[in-house]
């Protein structure tokens, strides 16, 4: 019988509280500079470098709106892949006039990829025979650094705080108790290997394409990813959340994550996905600027 | 920023250069000087039972070394079709299986400054879609087209391949280097074009705000003076002028919310087409995605009818 990937770890607080401890104990060090070629009338742009764990020396883009504050904020946490971008492509630049942002490049990724380049595919078995030696530890440290970074800034209103994103988003929310909103759209790190082995997609195809050189490692590789699961960090989780779930009765869908919706501890709204852009982009934008205060969407002009 | 109600009446302000084909021409020939010097090797970490992958690389403009994957099935009688997969803008080129798993030889190209291409020559992501771009003979996407169109010589080059089968597909930046590539390359059969980029430079940072074309709208804030050789570089690149060119038979699938690559560019490039054999998707109530849940199976049924796997 192999181990699902989806069994708590009796040890899972202990592993993300020492984590968070090696956080603690690393100063964060910022350097912000100006970026002129992305600033604009209405926002600055910045870059910023942050030591995480490792030590690991991590980049973001700050983006801080013309004007007199506080503004609300909005997290972005990365994706599966190399590039972070300063917003979202596909979301509108204006939203820079109504909210300070930042995006985070963790480790690997472009920016924060010296020493450590990662790999697409690689990175999602980069060190997984090993819970403290799995390449996402210190991503996630680092997600959380930033947080800390984020709302450090007198610019931002400390009670309304977003996080955005994929699985990074509902980590840092659920480590971070200082985010207030959470927009998650499950990706990977949800039942995990039981998902990769009905898909040859990558990135879970990683998964198969590890296992089938190493098959022995299977129970190895589920303890790690169970450390990762969304159902662990679920109930940690005290932010306002929308959860964007795929459509129908995909092992995303909204049955499939009922559980982890239920378990989050804050009121949970979950969007069904309509596998339009354009129609869970809008919705998702029009919940942020509703739940965030703000009264006029940053709608890009397609979208009005 | 004035968008009309009916984007298919939108008139794009693309200039087609009167010696645009002369200069794709002379580009194509520096291309053609330079050996392939192909380095082909079986990846057992990425093949499977139904699947052979190999990592590729070849020299390309400016002698720049390029990566990609290349897969085809495992047990295949006879020749296969051939198939290039362009990437998208910020990601990373995929492992092509689920082509080779159809029965095609696919080849998924990173052209320069994509990662494991981007040894040589790495401007970044921002910063790739302006740089270089006060001039046609120095702008990132002069080399970034060269490095697509040799996937067509990386897969003439293969035993395995039928010259007379070869196809290319993408979307979004995808998009527009599947209509360069039908435009540049004659031994291209069949094309598909998803959401395309690269169609309408100058247009769609009017038209949008939103990254990658924001890059352009940042540029020509720090550097207003430059606007005129940006505008007169990027009629060169655009595939709006390159696409009269195209005979192959092709389809394109657009967004009517598309808040990335706006669909009056889509329209505007559909139009410029040059193949009789085309045929536009123009999906309303959705963006970037063009509506990629239903229309994969259309550009599945396309390319299979063309190219038969």
């Amino acid at each position: 019988m192999s181990t699902p990937s989806d069994t708590k770890p009796l040890d899972f607080a202990a592993y993300w509280q020492d984590t968070l401890s090696q956080l603690a104990r690393l100063p964060a060090a910022p350097e912000v500079e100006e970026i002129p070629l992305r600033s604009t009338d209405f926002a600055t742009a910045y870059g910023v470098q942050l030591t995480s764990i490792g030590p690991y020396r991590i980049f973001g883009y700050l983006s801080i709106p013309t004007g007199e504050g506080p503004f609300p904020a909005r997290y972005f946490l990365p994706r599966y892949g190399s590039v972070a971008d300063l917003v979202p492509q596909g979301t509108s630049n204006g939203q820079r006039q109504r909210y300070v942002t930042f995006a985070i490049c963790a480790r690997g990724q472009r920016r924060s990829d010296r020493p450590y380049s990662a790999g697409f595919p690689g990175q999602l078995t980069d060190g997984i025979d090993d819970p403290y030696g799995y390449i996402y530890r210190g991503i996630v440290a680092d997600c959380c650094r930033g947080l800390e970074f984020l709302v450090s800034r007198p610019e931002v209103n400390p009670q309304r705080v977003a996080a955005i994103g994929t699985d990074m988003a509902l980590d840092t929310a659920a480590l971070c108790p200082r985010v207030t909103h959470l927009v998650y759209t499950p990706v990977i790190f949800f039942q995990t290997l039981e998902r990769a082995a009905a898909t040859q997609a990558y990135p879970l195809e990683e998964l198969n394409d590890y296992l089938r050189q190493r098959p022995e490692q299977r129970d190895q590789v589920a303890q790690t990813l169970a450390y990762y699961d969304a159902s662990h960090f679920a109930p940690m989780v005290g932010a306002r959340t929308l959860l964007m779930a795929e459509a129908g009765a995909s092992p995303l869908g909204p049955a499939a994550m009922e559980t982890v919706a239920g378990s989050i501890r804050s009121s949970t709204d979950v969007h069904e996905s309509e596998n339009s852009g354009y129609r869970d982009g809008a919705y998702s934008e029009l919940w942020l600027s509703r739940e965030l205060g703000v009264p006029e969407a940053s709608l890009p002009p397609h979208w009005r | 920023m004035t968008i009309l109600s009916n984007p298919a009446e939108f008139v794009s302000s693309v200039k087609r250069p009167a010696d645009i084909d002369a200069f794709w021409e002379d580009v194509m020939a520096q291309t053609a000087r330079i050996p392939l010097q192909l380095d082909v090797t079986h990846d057992p970490l990425r093949s499977s039972p139904q699947v052979d992958v190999y990592q590729v690389h070849y020299t390309s403009l400016d002698h720049v070394r390029i990566a990609g994957w290349y897969a085809r099935p495992a047990n295949h009688a006879g020749q296969l079709p051939g198939l290039l997969v362009v990437p998208g803008y910020s990601m990373e080129p995929l492992i092509p299986k689920n082509w080779a798993a159809r029965g095609y030889a696919a080849f998924s190209v990173a052209p320069r400054g994509k990662l494991r291409s981007n040894g040589q020559f790495n401007p970044g992501y921002p910063g790739l879609l302006t740089h270089g771009i006060v001039d046609r003979n120095t702008y990132t996407y002069r080399g970034f087209y060269m490095d697509s169109c040799r996937g067509v010589d990386f897969l003439l080059s293969r035993d395995e391949v039928d010259a007379d089968r070869l196809g290319v597909t993408g979307h979004s930046q995808g998009g527009g280097l599947s209509v360069v590539v039908a435009a540049l390359r004659p031994e291209i059969k069949v094309a598909t074009s998803g959401a395309p980029f690269l169609c309408g430079f100058m247009d769609a940072i009017d038209l949008t705000d939103g990254y990658p074309y924001q890059e352009i709208a940042d540029y020509l804030r720090l550097h207003p003076d430059s606007r005129q050789q940006v505008t007169d570089t990027v009629a060169y690149f655009d595939g709006i002028s390159l696409a009269p060119r195209i005979t192959c038979p092709i389809i394109v699938n657009i967004g009517l919310q598309d808040s990335t690559c706006p669909p009056e560019t889509g329209y505007a490039l559909f139009r410029a087409i040059g193949s009789e054999d085309k045929q536009l998707y123009d999906y309303d109530g959705y963006g970037h995605d063009a509506n990629n849940a239903v229309h994969t199976g259309i550009i599945e049924a396309f390319l299979a009818q063309h190219l038969e796997p």
